[in-house]
């Protein structure tokens, strides 16, 4: 009962990272865009814009952090691997919980911090200090989200590793990390 | 033995350059003056927060004390714009004086700056910023369509004139000025321009300054501030007022050697304006006066007293 | 708790062999470590760190490079338009043991043109070059070490964002190092070459000739794949050709690369919106891979910084009474040791300043210093355990390549390196000859 509580709270976790982490990669194409036609408007139109800077610059952020939880429901995120490769499953299991622990820490500092910026930012009205000026309030909510979904999907990496730790099995289902994408 | 008070003072300059010099001489006044109780670690540029990231960092005690340059947080205290002097106002250090200490100014600041948890300290003055081209500038109607690299205030004040602003990163300067993706930039300061090469790729200065003279503050954070007694406040606020002296008296004698240098490197001045366009300019400047009155508070508070004071002296 | 900073970086340096030996991931891991130590020995005022390191990483023009040449990159690769450039420069080369190789050198050299920085330097060239190196049965390791030393060049060719730096911080001339680095870099090229071509030579097996197809091409389908290979080659051309034209920055000249891409996939009738999309994908996915790893360095190197480790390091430089050559070979061990901790911008803003007015005074020529510096961080960023190059070239090899792989596919072209910065040092006419022939006429 517990059990398959838990089972569906990290399926629901990966569903939700999967589907945030693929809708980023829409960015990608209008990041480039972005970019381009500013240095259209400024050579050919000799008139640049105002707000393709700041908006590149969102755009980036955006993509660098919302992927993060992604990356990691991928295992993608770079580790040393030399003794984590030596060692048995069950004890690399034990290692992951180390990191998750360790890793998870930091992020939830991230998430606390930036969630006390993006208050801030709108007590104080706080925006980018170029011409075009736009607001920095979003910036810091979408980084609570993203650290706050990256802080998720390392509980449920946890609860993997640790189901696997004890009993040698596996807790989610083999095919939910055999993405296309991220198959070579 | 150990200090009282352990404080870090960030400044936007690298280690060893003149500028740092000054601020790690503030950094060794505060100690010797306090005895030892106040032992102060000076931050440089990249040594732990970004250029502009000093004026959040000192906001939450992650450092102490900082020399912030306010273009580069007007995000957050848009007041600080005005503080620095907008773009045609005076270079007159007498009258600059007498604005901050006599006519209002400094109270509005202290006010501005203390609702996010900072005391400001007697600000300085650094030289003025001018903007170099890649051709010369015979009139003001050659500004017309120039692209040229200026951030914030001064990026609004040359569209006034016609150009056209482009927002490039520093270090992107050179390169960009080297190919003809931009026709010109400005710089902090004559320094910044030597600094930065930009002789190398571009030999005209523009004789009007953009702005005569920049004022910057020393800010510290509150509850740091707060923890002082009030002898060592008075130790600090008496070094920060020699600093201002040696800022005014060094900084000048450096321009004029960056000048120096940069002529021996082959920069020309574009020829000197007619009265036609110093006019020009100067209105320029005027119609900004409306746009940051309107944008902020603070900001509103001081352009009144700056308008005031000008209407009295004509 | 009061720490020196001696033990504290000992400390520091610990953790970190620690969390790397459990295989955590490198940048949460980093940040969790700072963080983690720094509340012990400063509190929670610390944590007040991760903001504005967020902004200085996330706002930064320059590294806005990274994903649009990433991108580009995986454009190329997935509308088989890079696949279209090596068949093309291995019908120009001919049958050479290595040939796709010493192409893919060539090809790095022309990125490296392109970019400033070497995290977009070894992602483009990765994405665009190893996977056909791969399938033709190329060593891996070969394969590796090829990408990551080609992908390094991109702060040694100019432009280089290192190089501005270190002028403005020191008062040099741009000019003067960008035309100063220029024979280092040659030297680079062409020792990486002639070891390819030797090793192979040595050992035919790492890289396979081409099998003799049954049917030999017709002169219809050579003509067809040289067309495909001049057509990619106007790629480079037209991104390299924005940058001199001045069209676009080195950083915005990415966005022309990707629309080129695009355009090409269309011509090439490859074009189909579910590649776009796919490309998006990966893209950003290492995008997200590089910036966590960055952020989370930051955090560490940002935490280091403010409890003084630079005050150690100049330290270190204080009061010495040795042979000229040898202060400077001290440097060069100081900077390779900070290559542990920092990344290349920090370690120019850092020690440009503290070294070079030594070493002027020693009466070398600040230029040449500035070019060993550069050569140093090349070294630095790709010797183990930690290097971001070492990193970047992980996140984009494919799934299998362990980190034991990467280091040890890099130690033959470290070693060159190596060899270029010991040469450089020996003779540093090679720095200065151009700079004078060229700007002093
Ligand atoms: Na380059
Ligand atoms: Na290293």
């Amino acid at each position: 009962m517990i059990m398959t509580a838990i089972r569906r709270y990290c399926l629901g976790v990966h569903a939700l990272v999967a589907f945030i982490g693929k809708s980023v990669s829409y960015l990608m194409p209008i990041l480039a865009f972005v970019v381009a036609f500013e240095v259209f408007c400024r050579y050919i139109l000799n008139h640049p814009t105002v707000w393709a800077h700041d908006t590149a610059l969102f755009i980036f952020g955006y993509i660098a952090a919302l992927g993060g939880a992604y990356v990691q429901q991928q295992r993608a995120h770079i580790n040393v691997d030399i003794l984590y490769n030596k060692v048995s499953p069950r004890m690399r299991s034990l290692f992951n919980m180390i990191s998750f622990i360790l890793a998870l820490f930091f992020v939830l500092l991230v998430l606390k911090m930036s969630f006390g910026k993006f208050e801030e930012a709108l007590e104080f009205n706080y925006r980018r200090q170029s011409e075009w000026a736009p607001h920095m309030h979003h910036y810091w909510l979408m980084m609570s989200v993203a650290s706050g979904l990256l802080a998720l999907q390392l509980s449920s990496d946890w609860i993997e590793e640790c189901y696997h730790l004890f009993t040698g099995k596996q807790f989610l289902p083999d095919n939910i990390r055999d993405t296309e994408e991220n198959a070579q | 033995h150990a200090a009282e008070y352990n404080w870090r003072f960030a400044n936007l300059y690298s280690r060893g350059t003149a500028f740092g010099a000054v601020y790690e001489d503030l950094a060794k006044n505060i100690e010797v003056m306090s005895n030892g109780r106040i032992k102060v670690q000076v931050l440089y540029s990249g040594e732990g927060v970004g250029s502009s990231g000093i004026f959040g960092a000192v906001k939450t005690g992650l450092i102490t004390m900082g020399a912030p340059f306010q273009s580069l947080n007007a995000g957050e205290l848009p007041a600080g714009i005005v503080e620095i002097g907008l773009p045609g106002g005076t270079d007159d250090v007498g009258d600059l004086s007498t604005l901050f200490y006599e006519k209002g100014w400094a109270p509005i600041l202290k006010k501005a700056y203390g609702a996010q948890g900072l005391v400001w300290l007697d600000p300085y003055i650094q030289p003025a910023v001018y903007i170099i081209t890649k051709k010369p500038i015979n009139s003001i109607a050659d500004f017309k369509g120039l692209k040229i690299r200026a951030p914030g205030a001064y990026g609004k004040f040359l569209r006034n004139l016609g150009a056209s602003p482009v927002s490039l990163a520093w270090s992107e300067i050179y390169t960009s000025l080297s190919t003809g993706v931009i026709d010109g930039s400005i710089g902090s300061n004559m320094i910044d321009h030597r600094d930065g090469n930009h002789v190398e790729v571009a030999k005209y200065m523009y004789p009007l300054p953009l702005a005569g003279a920049q004022v910057l503050p020393i800010i510290v954070n509150q509850n740091a501030w707060n923890k002082l007694p009030a002898d060592l406040k008075a130790i600090v606020k008496a070094a920060t007022a020699v600093h201002a002296q040696e800022q005014m008296t060094k900084s000048r004698l450096w321009e004029s050697q960056a000048v120096a240098d940069m002529e021996a490197k082959g920069l020309k001045w574009s020829p000197e304006p007619s009265a036609a366009d110093k006019a020009e300019w100067k209105a320029a400047g005027a119609k900004l006066m409306d746009e940051y009155a309107a944008q902020d508070e603070y900001s509103k508070e001081l352009i009144d007293i700056l308008r005031k004071d000008q209407a009295s002296n004509q | 708790m009061m720490m020196s900073i001696e033990v504290l970086t000992g400390v520091l340096f610990v953790c970190v062999i620690a969390a790397f030996a459990l295989g955590a991931p490198v940048g949460l891991a980093l940040g969790g470590i700072a963080m983690a130590i720094g509340y012990v020995t400063w509190g929670d005022a610390l944590f007040n760190v991760i903001p504005t390191t967020l902004e200085d990483t996330h706002f930064s023009f320059i590294l806005l490079a990274i994903p649009l040449y990433i991108y580009m990159g995986q454009l190329l690769t997935r509308s088989g338009i890079g696949d279209a450039m090596f068949n093309a420069s291995q019908m120009l080369i001919g049958r050479v043991r290595g040939s796709l190789a010493i192409s893919v050198i060539v090809v790095c050299s022309m990125i490296g043109a392109m970019v400033g920085i070497i995290g977009a330097g070894i992602m483009t060239s990765g994405s665009i070059a190893l996977k056909p190196m791969l399938d033709r049965g190329y060593d891996k390791r070969l394969a590796l070490g090829v990408i990551m030393a080609g992908g390094g060049l991109g702060i040694l060719i100019p432009p280089s964002i290192p190089m501005i730096m270190f002028a403005s911080s020191t008062q040099n001339s741009v000019g003067r190092m960008f035309i100063g680095a220029l024979i280092p870099a040659l030297i680079t090229i062409v020792l990486l070459i002639a070891y390819v071509v030797i090793s192979c030579k040595m050992n035919p097996s790492r890289a396979p000739l081409d099998v003799v197809p049954e049917n030999p091409p017709t002169p219809k389908e050579k003509l067809l794949t040289v067309r495909d290979g001049l057509l990619s080659l106007l790629l480079i051309v037209a991104v390299l050709g924005s940058i001199i034209l001045g069209i676009a920055t080195p950083t915005e000249s990415g966005a022309i690369g990707v629309v080129g891409a695009i355009i090409l996939a269309i011509l090439f009738k490859r074009f189909k919106p579910r590649m776009v999309q796919k490309a998006g994908m990966q893209a950003a996915m290492l995008v997200s891979v590089a910036m966590w790893i960055i952020f989370g360095a930051s955090v560490f190197s940002n935490f280091h910084l403010l409890m003084g480790v630079q005050s150690m390091v100049a330290g270190f430089t204080q009061d010495l009474g040795w042979p000229p050559i040898v202060v400077i070979m001290m440097f060069q061990v100081i900077m390779l040791l900070l290559g542990f901790i920092i990344d290349e911008f920090i370690i120019v803003l850092m020690c440009a300043p503290i070294f070079t007015p030594i070493a002027v005074s020693l009466g070398y020529d600040p230029i040449w210093f500035g070019i060993l510096m550069i050569l140093n961080i090349e070294i630095a960023v790709q010797t183990p355990p930690y290097g971001f190059a070492l990193f970047y070239l992980k996140g984009i090899a494919p799934p299998g390549i362990t980190m034991l792989d990467i280091y040890k596919s890099i130690t033959p072209f470290v070693m060159i390196k190596f060899l270029v910065l010991v040469i450089v040092m020996m003779f540093p006419e090679l720095v200065t000859w151009l700079p004078s022939q060229l700007m002093d006429g």
